[in-house]
């Protein structure tokens, strides 16, 4: 079992796990922090800088730092928000408001803030795969690479030139067409589209993934690769026969089976 | 590539055999040791060319058993270089500065005689202190002074670069002969890693990267990390601009990097280390590979050196031009194969770094004070430098000065005589009126704090670092404005887009330094700057960005006024600003040559022969082209005024 240590915050004391994530520990307390790219799902990155917090003592140097990273440790006190703080976070939402113009999602964020404009020159781009809504948090990049392991995106390009795309922005094969990328984004900038039997990526350099037909309905459910890595995930003995139906019609298929096994057991029943 | 271990050392006997062939090379009994600087910079001012011209007559006649023509390093004095030093037996080593290959002739039979060609003799040593060895040249050549002499030199202190320009970077047999690998015997046969560490800590060694973190504290970090694995790195990512210092201790004395490293890996306990250096440096990898193949043959790398049960081995890294992979998160995600983005601290690479394991990673410079210390103990190193800040720093003396070369000197050297006493001062009497130091991530120190002394806390408190040891010289030529727009590009170019402060902050702030130099910059520009510097300074994830702002931090702390007058009067003192700046044709001056005409890209100037010309304002993009090519000075720069010129070209007076 692990250790448990004592920590402070907001001056308030916490009986915590050695090593627990501070910022999502803040979030199951009610204490509200401002995140784009924590999921704790993936390993801390530490790029989208909101998510600062005054600390001192514990195993940490002290002064300002980023909660994502932090992990809990004997005495660690933490401030959530003071005023050099929120200084210091205005400024960056007005940087994330001139980078994302058209992120809604930041806009609402902001004000939460109090912040609603920016001095600072907005970065719009003609024909933005990500429709100047991307914070480049890097999430979707991350959700590819480390837990899909597909690494269709990455960054391209370097500093304030910095986009996330497709190798060469060229269409890619290897995407399962899974949609994990636009799930994480917290901006909602990632744009796929479902035409008939085709998912198109359009913020993915119109990467296309076929879907997959259900026998019996004939509806376009699922991207085909991914519903192979997944099909390939789980148990073989499962009904051939259930593999190629939609959602839908495999539970009706499934619940239709159950009554019968019922209606069967009842009639031998009856016979007794 | 590893070489095969032919005469491996295990004795110091053997080790002193090794000296003494060394010697042989080094100050040869009966014969004349003629040595080429041969460094990247000395190669630059034409050292390849006086190597070809000296081999070619001493070829030609058939001179080859009375000299032994080999290449050094570089003695540090770029502005004199190319250098040639001069060995007759029993005499002073003779250095000759500005060598060309007219001079050859005459150094050659100045050399056979036992004499020197005063003319291009720069100086001479009749003893040199390795520091693990001392070296008796011979006394004589009163006429020329002695190296120590010569105000370039007579504030050095030479401990990193103790055979810079002297031994031949290529021998190893010329390493070990003054001294190198002797330390060894220590590290590995008579102390315990902890002993080592204490060693280093006792010291008062600070990180010469430029953060100054003691190196003693970093190694015990990953000392006591428990681990099976642990690795070293040699951070030789050296990329702030106008700085060299650790390509010429890598291309001189190569040798005493690897000696350090072993020391180090003993310490911690790794079994392999890396140096990541800068592909954009051939011939410091070149010859760090020779050294490390060297100290394989040797058995001083590899396989239970010294037969003392510890083995250590090294590899070469090169980086691909990314000036954050200096940073020790970058720098480890670039040695794993990834892109060079920084990752969040803790967790520090000491508890895990490289592949998940403890890494410790020092700098070139860091390396190069090992041996030393080691061999001379804490307390003689102690002597050297200024309260806790102990040792000597490297500097690259560049920019607006006049002898531009890098220097060696005490830490807590005040920056005066760095400046003023080293260097020699601005170019053509100019007044002098700040320096950058630690590059893109330093700052602007002013003239009249000059007296500033050196080192890490000191640099701190004026607003800058100490850096890896670059120092621009800036002088009334220059515009703070635009010296702190150069550094920012810089950052902004090099930034690796990871965080938003570096990546979106620098951009913006990049952009109103352009609208203040260009004249369109608002009073509260200022502010708006101030509060930026600080934000991205606070919330940046890795150094780059922490330290970016530092330039315009400092620039504005010491030189507000002229940010001020940028903004309110229009006007660029240093008239080096584009926009702000106008040039004019002096009427009295101009003989109507029509040079500056035929210079301009634009076609702003009207004129004739023999006629004074004119530079339309409209047109011209005060490009300085015709300035530059004018012979009669007749073309003036002005800001924030204007000068009256005839309204068409008029014939020239006489």
């Amino acid at each position: 079992m692990k250790r448990k240590v004592k920590i402070k915050i907001n001056e308030t004391e916490y009986l915590v796990n050695e090593g627990e994530n501070i910022l999502t520990f803040c979030k199951s307390i009610g204490v509200d922090i401002p995140a784009l790219c924590y999921s704790e799902a993936l390993k801390p990155y530490g790029a989208c800088r909101l998510c600062i917090v005054d600390v001192k003592g514990g195993n940490v140097r002290p002064g300002i730092t980023t909660s994502c990273t932090l992990t809990a440790s004997e005495g660690l006190e933490i401030v959530t928000e003071t005023e050099e703080i929120n200084n210091h976070r205005k400024i960056l939402f007005q940087f994330y408001l001139a980078q994302a113009p058209e992120s809604e999602t930041i806009q609402k964020l902001a004000a939460k803030y109090e912040v609603t404009d920016t001095p600072f020159t907005k970065k719009v781009r003609e024909k933005d795969n990500l429709g100047n809504q991307c914070v480049l948090c890097g999430l979707c990049v991350r959700v590819c690479n480390d837990i899909i392991e597909k690494g269709v995106i990455n960054y391209t390009g370097r500093g304030y030139y910095v986009k996330i795309n497709t190798a060469y922005a060229l269409p890619d094969d290897n995407c399962l067409g899974c949609k994990a990328c636009a799930e994480v984004c917290p901006t909602g900038a990632i744009n796929f589209e479902d035409l008939t039997d085709t998912r198109w990526g359009h913020s993915w350099s119109e990467t296309k993934i076929s879907l997959k037909q259900c026998s019996v309905c004939g509806e376009y459910y699922s991207p085909q690769p991914f519903d192979e890595k997944t099909l390939g995930n789980m148990n073989p003995e499962i009904e051939k026969g259930l593999k190629d139906m939609c959602p839908s019609c495999r539970r009706k298929t499934m619940s239709k089976k159950q009554v019968a096994i019922k209606e069967n057991r009842f009639s031998i029943l009856n016979l007794k | 590539m590893v070489g095969k271990e032919k005469n491996k050392i295990t004795l110091p006997e053997a080790l002193q055999a090794v000296a003494k062939s060394g010697l042989e090379t080094l100050c040869p009994k009966d014969k004349i040791r003629i040595a080429v600087g041969y460094a990247t910079c000395g190669i630059a001012a034409g050292a390849d060319v006086v190597y070809a011209e000296l081999e070619k007559q001493i070829f030609d006649n058939t001179l080859e058993d009375r000299i032994i023509l080999t290449k050094t390093g570089c003695f540090g004095f770029c502005k004199m270089e190319p250098f040639v030093n001069v060995y007759f037996p029993g005499k002073p080593l003779v250095i000759y500065y500005n060598v060309n290959s007219n001079d050859i002739e005459k150094i050659i039979s100045a050399a056979l005689h036992g004499k020197v060609f005063t003319e291009k003799a720069l100086c001479k040593i009749e003893h040199w202190n390795h520091i693990t060895s001392e070296t008796d040249y011979g006394k004589g050549f009163d006429d020329i002074p002695l190296w120590n002499e010569l105000p370039y030199y007579s504030k050095q202190v030479k401990v990193v670069m103790r055979n810079a320009g002297i031994t031949n970077p290529n021998s190893i047999e010329e390493y070990i002969a003054v001294g190198g690998y002797q330390s060894l015997f220590k590290v590995l046969k008579q102390m315990s890693p902890n002993d080592v560490i204490e060693e280093i800590s006792d010291a008062g060694l600070r990180g010469r990267g430029g953060a100054g973190f003691p190196t003693g504290i970093k190694w015990r970090n990953t000392q006591k990390e428990k681990s099976k694995t642990k690795y070293l790195v040699c951070n030789a990512d050296e990329g702030d601009p106008g700085a060299y210092m650790n390509r010429n201790e890598m291309e001189s004395d190569p040798h005493m990097i690897i000696e350090g490293m072993i020391a180090g890996a003993y310490a911690i306990d790794a079994k392999t280390g890396f140096i990541y250096i800068r592909a954009e440096y051939p011939l410091a990898i070149e010859r760090l590979q020779r050294a490390i193949n060297q100290a394989h043959e040797y058995g001083l790398l590899g396989e239970n050196i010294l037969d003392s049960g510890f083995s250590f081995d090294i590899f070469i890294t090169r980086g691909a031009g990314a000036f954050v992979c200096g940073e020790e998160t970058a720098l480890i995600a670039s040695l794993e194969g990834e892109a060079g983005r920084p990752r969040p601290r803790p967790p520090y690479p000491s508890v895990h770094g490289l592949w998940g394991m403890p890494t410790n990673i020092n700098n070139v410079e860091t390396w190069c004070n090992i041996p030393v210390i080691i061999e001379k103990g804490a307390d003689w190193f102690k002597a050297l430098g200024s309260p806790n800040n102990a040792g000597t720093k490297v500097f690259s003396l560049v920019g607006n000065i006049n002898k531009v070369g890098l220097a060696e000197v005490e830490l807590g050297t005040p920056l005066e005589t760095i400046v003023c006493d080293v260097g020699a001062c601005g170019i053509d009497k100019k007044r002098i009126k700040a320096v950058q130091t630690g590059g893109p991530s330093g700052g602007c120190i002013p003239a009249n704090l000059f007296d500033t002394p050196v080192d890490y806390d000191n640099m701190k408190k004026v607003g800058s670092i100490m850096g890896s040891g670059g120092i621009v010289v800036l002088d009334e030529d220059s515009c703070m404005v635009d010296t702190a727009k150069y550094f920012l590009n810089f950052s902004v170019d090099e930034s690796c887009g990871k965080c938003v402060p570096c990546r979106e902050g620098l951009k913006h702030m990049h952009e109103i330094l352009e609208q203040i130099s260009d004249g369109k910059g608002k009073p509260e520009d200022i502010d708006l700057l101030k509060q930026m510097s600080e934000t991205i300074k606070k919330t940046s994830l890795c150094g780059l960005g922490q330290t970016a702002p530092n330039p315009v931090i400092t620039t504005l702390q010491y030189f507000e006024n002229e940010y001020r007058e940028h903004i309110e009067e229009k006007v660029c003192e240093a008239k080096v600003c584009r926009e702000l700046t106008s040039f004019y044709i002096v009427a009295d001056k101009c003989t109507g040559c029509t040079l500056c005409a035929k210079h301009c890209p634009v076609n702003a100037i009207d004129g004739q022969a023999k006629y004074v010309h004119i530079i339309d304002q409209e047109t011209c993009i005060s490009c300085s082209s015709c300035f530059n090519v004018c012979p009669f000075d007749a073309i003036v720069k002005l800001s924030g005024e204007s000068m009256e010129t005839p309204e068409k070209p008029i014939p020239v007076k006489k």
